[in-house]
């Protein structure tokens, strides 16, 4: 066999086992083009990318131009978020790989007040604490055996609150209400100092249980203190609790004044609270400077050590140790 | 529509400004040449629109005038070569019209640029400040700049308008090879590298830096061909100047195009002589062009590998994987076929012929020039593997194909040598 026939075969069998790989791919490629031909251009991204494609266009029609969007990707669906920055430029956009990474900018000015939770599955327009809430809510309670109060019909919980710190600080109330009674409970809970009131029902011998009292209630993040009020006797827990660090602590019912706090080392970032559970103004005296208090008021601050406190009012102190647990200091 | 007429009379008549050379050469000299004159208008804060408008009068004035004195021979040498060339390209060109951009590099980092020079008029705008996501900040932008003029003309940020460019580009490495090939093998040999070139799974249908998607590989394979087949062609008019170019052009489109451009100016040296001073002006300009912009922006995620060089000796232990991360992938027949394995059996056979004195000489030094040009370029790569931040497997696995192809010029060039010398 002459060398021009070798070379012959060789380029045939070279091209043989490029096209045993490309034809039919090329077909498929071809194929898939015919079936997209009759679509419109947007359809036809639709048809390729699904729902999440459908879900962009609604959000390049619905957000500001002008605005930068925060874009809030789970770190596994980050390339979702990618995808998302691309399909909506010019609409501008900043990339936060969990919820946690945009909390933490939180310190920055420039981060976007506008935020969009984007995963594989599709892209919306949403607020931060409502992406909180979703992910508390898909996760456990702290406390899964509370240690419950004796039957009340008047709770007032000395610190109610639903704040994010620092990853992982994620501070909340978790609570578990039991009627005990043969009739339903009536309940209502005024979050103070803003005055806000919700009213719930627990059926008889039922339980109402919350991961995050607070905003499932208000819809808030805020802090405060809250008097809960129900129509039967009831058996409650309140937990203030940091989820992410898995550290709970019951708060007391401070159904009435209470200043005298034991002096105890104090951990850092120590603060004295001090609440006017009355409906009248109050006078607290600390460290013998005598301070106004507005009724149903919540103050704290700063302090080195635990101070010396006095007047109709509940106070308390808290503090951090270390390992970025709370340590309260209740009033005897 | 608007982005088809750009992409194929633009960037060819920009090209034959240069003079009169061929259709595919005359593209991707036209990409180049309008990337860069744009990435160094920039830089300077000359406003893109107005070297965009001079670009346009000047390419297509000098173009045409080039153009009166006779478009080039369009011989159709062996037919049945070219009609396998034209089926794969006509099937692309029909998906490439229909089918919506889907990868991921392209739609993450090439197109986003794109979209993002084009919007602001700006290669430093609020885009490359963080103003938008951009993921690798400071990635060459020569083909999103010329990706830009495209939407520009087009008064559209839609990629559909983006399409033909990228197809264009493997086309006109098509015809390149075609021509070249033809011209210093046989014109057969051309025809037919040419059809294999875009029967190769990688170019043709593969979704991440094949021709339907917006990868740049393709681009650096395209412009590592023009500066191979001018040092093939040194004693060509001019040839230094368009060296200089080429490796111009390969600095400007991706981070890897510096080390490839001095890899070849390490080989150009032995082959210009005293005229390789030329291109390493040029490619020296386009580098401090790159490296003034890089330093007005903010880094993205990008590895700087230059950094990275001093940590070879302790990730020593990664040289297995990274030296075996090559063969493995030139074995990959999904994607190369035994293109590689044939492209390693034509090196050995150019070595073994048995031809007259003169001819054996002249074969000899150009398959050792491609050798050097395939053994450096798949050398300095592995080096990089070894130095990498990422971890090597998961790197190899998405980059090797890609890097095989940027020298597929060359190897494709081996074959058809290892044919003329039977």
């Amino acid at each position: 066999m002459s060398g021009r026939w070798l070379t012959r075969i060789a380029a045939a069998l070279l091209f043989v086992s490029l096209a045993v790989s490309t034809l039919p791919r090329l077909v498929a490629i071809v194929n898939n083009a015919r079936t997209l031909l009759p679509l419109p251009y947007e359809a036809r991204r639709e048809r390729q990318m699904g729902p999440w494609y459908t879900s962009i266009e609604k959000l390049r029609r619905e957000l500001p131009r002008k605005e930068q969007i925060a874009l809030i990707a789970p770190p596994r669906d980050l390339d979702s978020a990618v995808f998302a920055s691309y399909y909506l430029y010019p609409i501008r956009t900043r990339i936060f790989a969990g919820r946690n990474a945009y909390r933490n900018a939180a310190p920055d000015r420039t981060r976007p007040a506008i935020v969009v939770a984007v995963n594989g599955a599709r892209a919306e327009r949403t607020e931060y604490d409502i992406l909180r809430d979703r992910d508390l809510g898909a996760g456990r309670r702290i406390v899964t055996a509370p240690e419950f109060s004796a039957p009340t019909t008047s709770f007032v919980l000395p610190l109610a609150a639903s704040l994010d710190g620092p990853s992982p600080d994620t501070f909340l109330i978790e609570a578990t209400l039991v009627n005990p009674n043969a009739v339903q409970g009536e309940v209502r809970a005024t979050f103070w100092p803003k005055g806000l009131v919700r009213t719930f029902t627990i059926p008889a011998h039922g339980t109402a249980a919350y991961y995050d009292f607070v905003y499932q209630l208000f819809g808030i993040m805020n802090s405060g203190w809250m008097r809960v009020e129900s129509s039967q006797p009831l058996r409650a827990a309140f937990y203030f609790a940091n989820r992410g660090r898995g550290g709970a602590t019951l708060l007391p019912n401070a159904i009435r004044a209470a200043t005298a706090i034991a002096p105890a080392p104090l951990h850092r970032d120590a603060k004295l609270f001090v609440i006017n559970p009355k409906d009248t103004r109050a006078i607290v005296i600390l460290n013998g400077e005598s301070i106004p208090l507005d009724p149903h008021a919540f103050i704290s601050r700063p302090i080195a050590s635990v101070p010396v406190v006095s007047g109709d009012v509940y106070a308390f102190v808290t503090s951090r140790e270390l390992n970025g647990r709370t340590d309260f200091l209740w009033p005897q | 529509m608007i982005g088809l007429l750009v992409t194929v009379v633009l960037f060819p008549l920009v090209g034959w400004s240069l003079g009169r050379r061929s259709l595919g050469e005359a593209f991707l000299l036209g990409l180049g040449i309008t990337g860069s004159v744009l990435f160094i208008a920039g830089v300077v804060h000359v406003p893109l629109v107005i070297a965009m408008v001079l670009i346009g009068v000047w390419g297509i004035g000098s173009g045409v005038w080039e153009l009166r004195r006779g478009i080039p021979n369009l011989r159709i040498h062996s037919p049945v070569a070219t009609i396998v060339m034209i089926i794969p390209l006509v099937a692309l060109t029909f998906a490439a019209a229909v089918t919506p951009l889907n990868d991921f590099d392209g739609r993450a980092f090439w197109a986003l640029k794109a979209k993002g020079i084009a919007h602001e008029r700006s290669i430093d705008g609020p885009f490359f400040h963080g103003g938008t996501h951009d993921p690798r900040n400071q990635y060459p932008i020569l083909i999103p700049l010329d990706g830009a003029v495209i939407l520009s003309l087009a008064h559209s940020l839609d990629d559909r308008q983006l399409r033909w460019l990228y197809l264009g580009i493997l086309a006109a490495l098509a015809l390149l090879v075609r021509e070249r090939i033809g011209r210093l093998i046989s014109p057969a040999a051309g025809a037919w590298c040419a059809a294999i070139l875009v029967w190769i799974p990688q170019f043709a249908v593969e979704l991440e830096g094949g021709a339907l998607s917006a990868y740049n590989d393709i681009a650096i394979a395209a412009f590592a061909a023009g500066a191979f087949f001018e040092l093939l062609d040194a004693e060509g008019r001019k040839s230094e100047i368009r060296f200089g170019l080429w490796l111009a052009f390969l600095v400007l489109t991706k981070s890897e195009g510096l080390p490839f451009a001095l890899v070849f100016l390490a080989i150009g040296a032995f082959v210009f002589r005293k005229r390789i001073v030329t291109p390493a002006v040029i490619t020296f300009v386009a580098t401090a062009a790159l490296i003034v912009w890089r330093l007005r922006i903010p880094a993205g995620d990008e590895e700087d590998v230059f950094r990275l060089l001093p940590t070879i000796p302790e990730k020593l232990h990664r040289l297995g994987i990274a030296i075996a991360a090559f063969p493995h992938h030139m074995l990959l027949m999904p994607r190369w076929g035994i293109f590689w394995i044939a492209v390693i059996i034509a090196a050995i056979c150019v070595h073994l012929r048995k031809k007259p004195y003169p001819q054996i000489t002249q074969m000899s030094a150009d398959a050792w020039l491609a050798i050097a040009v395939i053994a450096s370029i798949l050398a300095m790569y592995t080096a990089v593997y070894v130095t990498t931040a990422w971890v090597p497997s998961e790197l190899i696995a998405v980059t090797a194909d890609r890097l095989l192809m940027h020298v597929v010029a060359p190897s494709l060039f081996l074959l058809a040598l290892s044919a003329r010398s039977r």
